[in-house]
C-alpha cells in the first residue's frame, strides 16, 4: 500500500505552522501538519501504534473483567482466623472451605437486611443474591424471600442450605426429578436422597461442575478463571458458572437492565445439545424438558397436545404455526418474560418466531415473591387482563 | 638456617590465618569467652535473668544484621535501628518499634505482650502442643523454653531451654539434640528436632542458590503454638491455608516463580524463590535452586517468616497490596501464578 493511497502525501502541500527542529540523531521533528519522506517512517510509526493500541484496547477490553479482581483478603481468610478471634458470618460458625470468609454466603449474601444488591469490595463487585434492596432483585431472584429468619416463603424459592431448611416431602427432592440424566461432563445422580439438602454448587446445587458432590471443588477456581470467553468448556468459561452453560452474562446482573441490554439466554429447538439455561433446569426438574436426554416428549407433548407448559422450543414451532398466532404479537424484548435465542448477545430487542421460549421465561432461578418461583403472580394472571403482563406476555390474544 | 626461616615464617601465617578466621557460622561457638560472657560477668549466677540474655547478645545498635563479638559472627534477630537487610528469620526491629502487634512475635525483652491476643498465641490448641508444661500465656512469649520456640520446650526457664548448645558439637543437623537441630529448635528432648541445612550467613545475601533449606519438620514447631491453623486434613477443600503438602505439579503451581523461566529441557523444574520458600523431604547437603512441584513441600515459612516482618500477620509480603487479576507479582502469586492475571 503506498503512502499516497493511505492518504499521507496529501499532507506535503500543508502549511508550517511551527519551526522544524532536527535532533542529534538526525530524526527530523516536525510539526504534525507536515509530512515529507523523512517523515514518512514516524507516519508509519503512529500507524503501528494506533493499530497496536487498537488490538491491545480490544484485548484489555475482553480481559479487563474476565476475573475476580481485588484483595485476597477481601474475600479469604487463610487460617480463620482474626486477631486471634475465629471469624464468624452471621450465625454461622467456620472454618469455612477454600479458605473463603463465609464460604459462598459470605461473599454472595453478606447482608440479607441490607440494602445492597451488588457489593463492592475494593475491586470486586459482588452480586448479592440474599439482600433486601428495594427494586433490586437481580435476574436470578433473591433467597431474601425464602430465607430462615426473614418470614419465608418456601414456596417462593429453592430452598439452599444455609438459607433456608430443607422443605418437607414431597418437596424435599426435585419435583419431575429423573435419576442417572447425561449432565455435561458425566452422568446425574442416581437418585436423590430425601435428606439431602440442595446446595449452590456441586452434585445437589445448579453452579459448578455437577459430577463433583462437594460443592466448593465443584466450583474450584472459577473465579479467577478467564472468562472473556463463555464457550462452556469449564466452569468458569460457562454462564454464571454453570457447567456447559452458554450464553451472555449482563455486566451488572440486570440490575437496571434495559430492552437493549440484558442477559442474553441460550436455548435450542433442536434438543441435540447440553449447552442451554433449560437443560440446566432439565437437569433436576427432568420431566419438565422436551430433551431426549431428560423427559422427552413422553413427558412434556409435542406441538399438538402439550402435557406440560414446554420449553425449548420456538414460537415458530407452535401449533398452527407462527403466522396469525397470538405469539406473533410478542415483538420487543421483555425484561418480565424473557426469551432465548440460539446465538444470544443480550443485546437483542427484537422477538420473532425463531425466539425461544425457556424456563426463565416464567420462573426465576434463586427465589422471587411469588409462588412456584414465577416471574409474576400466578394467582392474578387472568383471561381479559388488559396489562397483557405476566403470562400474557406472550399469549397476547388471552389478554383480551 | 635460609629453610628454617621460611618454614617458620609458613607456621607463622598459618597460626596467624586461624586466629583470623571469625567463628559461630553455626559451628561451635569458641573464641574468646569474654567477648560474650564478659556482657555478664554473673552470667551463670543471673540464669534466672532468662530471655533478656539471648536479646542482648543478639541484638545491635545499628543496621547490620550481622554482628561480631570477638572473632565469632552473630545473628542478630533484633535491630534496634532498622535493619539493613533482616535475615531469614525476620528481624524483631518491626515489632519492637510502634509499628503494631501484628508484625511480630512479642518476644521479652523487646516488646511488651500483644493488646489483643493477651498473650495467647492464635490457634493454640493443647492437645498439639508437645511441651509438658504448655504455653502459659500468663507469662510473656520467650526466645525458648515452654514459652518459646529455641530449645528444650519441656524447660521452662528460656536460657537453661538451651543451655550448652552454643558451645556443643552441632553436626550433623539429625535433629537429636538441642545443638544438632536446625536453629536449635527442638521442641522437647523426646522428639526429634528439627532437620534443615542452614545459611552460613542465616540468609543474609540469600539467592537461589544459597539460602537455608528447610525441613517440613518446621511446621511441628510452629503447630506446638498455632495447632488449629495446621490442618490435619491433606486433602481439599481447604478450610484453612493448607502446609505439609507438597507444592501441587498441575494447575498455576506448576508455574512456581514464574517470573524465572526454566531450562528448556526441564520444563517441570521450577527455579528457588526465597520469597516464597519451599520444604524438603530430604535435606539436600547444599542449597538447591531447583523447585519440582509434586515434591517439594509448602511450609509455613513459605509465606511468613519466624520473628517478625514488615508486613501483618509476619508475612513476608504485604498481604494488602495482593490484588488478583491485576497481573500482579510476587508474593502470594509466586505459588498462585493464575490468580495474579
Amino acid at each position: 500500500m503506498s503512502y499516497r493511497k493511505r492518504g499521507i502525501v496529501e499532507k506535503v502541500m500543508a502549511t508550517v505552522t511551527t519551526p522544524v527542529s532536527v535532533t542529534c540523531s538526525g530524526y527530523v521533528r516536525k510539526p504534525n501538519d507536515v509530512a515529507d519522506r523523512r517523515n514518512r517512517h514516524r507516519d508509519r510509526n503512529h500507524f503501528t501504534f494506533i493499530l497496536l493500541y487498537a488490538i491491545c484496547s480490544l484485548l484489555f477490553a475482553t480481559v479487563v473483567d474476565a476475573r475476580v479482581k481485588g484483595k485476597c483478603k477481601d474475600c479469604h481468610s487463610m487460617h480463620y482466623s482474626y486477631e486471634g478471634k475465629e471469624m464468624t458470618y452471621g450465625d454461622r460458625p467456620g472454618p469455612f472451605p477454600v479458605l473463603t470468609q463465609g464460604g459462598c454466603l459470605g461473599c454472595h449474601g453478606q447482608n440479607p437486611a441490607g440494602a445492597e444488591n451488588i457489593i463492592t469490595i475494593g475491586k470486586a463487585r459482588i452480586p448479592q443474591v440474599l439482600h433486601h434492596m428495594e427494586n433490586g432483585d437481580l435476574a436470578a431472584g433473591n433467597f431474601y424471600y425464602v430465607a430462615d429468619g426473614y418470614n419465608p416463603d418456601y414456596s417462593k424459592g429453592h430452598n439452599v442450605s444455609g438459607i433456608s431448611l430443607q422443605e418437607s416431602p414431597p418437596m424435599n427432592t426435585p419435583p419431575s426429578f429423573i435419576g442417572s440424566v447425561i449432565i455435561p461432563g458425566g452422568i446425574g445422580p442416581v437418585e436423590w436422597p430425601g435428606q439431602q439438602q440442595l446446595t449452590c454448587a456441586g452434585t445437589w446445587g445448579c453452579h459448578g461442575d455437577r459430577t463433583v458432590e462437594d460443592p466448593y471443588k465443584a466450583i474450584y477456581g472459577a473465579h479467577h478463571a478467564d472468562d472473556s470467553l463463555i464457550d462452556g468448556s469449564t466452569v468458569g468459561r460457562s454462564y454464571r458458572f454453570l457447567y456447559g452453560i452458554k450464553g451472555k452474562e449482563h455486566r451488572d446482573w440486570e440490575y437496571q437492565a434495559t430492552v437493549s441490554s440484558h442477559n442474553g439466554y441460550k436455548g435450542s429447538i433442536a434438543h441435540d445439545t447440553m449447552d442451554t439455561i433449560s437443560y440446566l433446569c432439565g437437569e433436576c426438574h427432568a420431566r419438565f424438558h422436551p430433551h431426549p436426554n431428560l423427559g422427552g416428549t413422553v413427558e412434556v407433548g409435542y406441538s399438538t397436545l402439550w402435557l406440560r407448559h414446554p420449553s425449548e422450543i420456538a414460537f415458530s414451532t407452535v401449533h398452527g404455526g407462527y403466522a396469525g398466532s397470538e405469539y406473533q404479537d410478542y415483538i420487543r424484548y421483555s425484561l418480565e418474560a424473557p426469551v432465548a435465542y440460539i446465538n444470544p448477545t443480550g443485546g437483542e430487542e427484537v422477538v420473532d418466531e425463531n425466539s425461544i421460549i425457556m424456563c426463565l421465561s416464567c420462573h426465576r432461578t434463586h427465589a422471587s415473591p411469588y409462588p412456584n418461583i414465577l416471574r409474576w403472580d400466578y394467582e392474578k394472571t387472568s383471561i381479559g387482563d388488559i396489562t397483557k403482563e405476566g403470562c400474557l406476555t406472550c399469549h397476547t390474544r388471552k389478554g383480551q | 638456617m635460609k629453610r628454617q626461616l621460611i618454614f617458620l615464617g609458613v607456621i607463622f601465617l598459618f597460626i596467624l590465618f586461624l586466629i583470623q578466621i571469625p567463628k559461630g557460622n553455626g559451628a561451635i561457638v569458641s573464641d574468646d569467652c569474654g567477648a560474650c560472657h564478659g556482657l555478664y560477668p554473673q552470667m551463670i549466677e543471673e540464669i534466672r535473668a532468662g530471655n533478656i540474655l539471648c536479646v542482648n547478645c543478639h541484638s545491635n545498635a545499628d543496621r547490620d544484621t550481622i554482628k561480631t563479638l570477638g572473632g565469632v559472627r552473630v545473628p542478630i534477630v533484633y535491630n534496634t535501628v532498622k535493619p539493613l537487610k533482616p535475615l531469614a528469620g525476620g528481624n524483631f526491629y518491626y515489632v519492637a518499634r510502634d509499628f503494631g502487634d501484628r508484625r511480630g512475635h512479642n518476644v521479652d525483652g523487646i516488646t511488651s505482650q500483644d493488646a489483643k491476643f493477651r498473650g495467647a498465641p492464635p490457634g493454640y490448641n493443647r492437645a498439639y502442643d508437645p511441651s509438658i508444661i504448655g504455653y502459659n500465656p500468663e507469662r510473656p512469649l520467650t526466645c525458648a523454653g515452654s514459652n518459646g520456640c529455641h530449645g528444650n520446650r519441656n524447660i521452662k526457664d528460656p536460657f537453661e531451654a538451651v543451655y550448652g548448645t552454643h558451645h556443643a558439637v552441632d553436626k550433623p543437623l539429625d535433629g537429636s539434640t538441642t545443638a544438632k537441630s536446625y536453629r536449635y529448635l527442638k521442641n522437647t528432648g523426646k522428639i526429634k528436632g528439627v532437620e534443615g541445612l542452614e545459611d552460613d550467613d542465616w540468609g543474609d545475601n540469600s539467592s537461589s542458590k544459597k539460602h537455608n533449606e528447610y525441613s517440613p519438620m518446621i511446621d511441628n514447631l510452629c503447630k506446638g503454638c498455632h495447632g488449629d491453623f495446621h490442618s490435619m486434613n491433606k486433602t481439599g477443600p481447604w478450610f484453612r491455608h493448607p502446609t505439609g503438602i507438597s507444592l501441587p505439579r498441575v494447575g498455576e503451581y506448576a508455574f512456581y516463580n514464574p517470573d524465572m523461566p526454566t531450562l528448556p529441557d526441564r520444563p517441570d523444574i521450577r527455579i528457588y524463590n526465597t520469597g516464597a520458600p519451599v520444604g524438603r523431604k530430604e535435606i539436600p547437603d547444599s542449597p538447591g535452586n531447583e523447585v519440582n512441584p509434586g515434591k517439594d513441600i509448602v511450609i509455613c515459612l513459605s509465606c511468613h517468616v519466624a520473628h517478625s516482618s514488615p508486613y501483618e500477620s509476619i508475612l513476608r509480603w504485604d498481604y494488602d497490596a495482593i490484588v488478583s487479576g491485576e497481573a500482579g507479582k510476587g508474593g502470594c502469586f509466586i505459588c498462585h501464578t493464575g490468580k495474579g492475571e
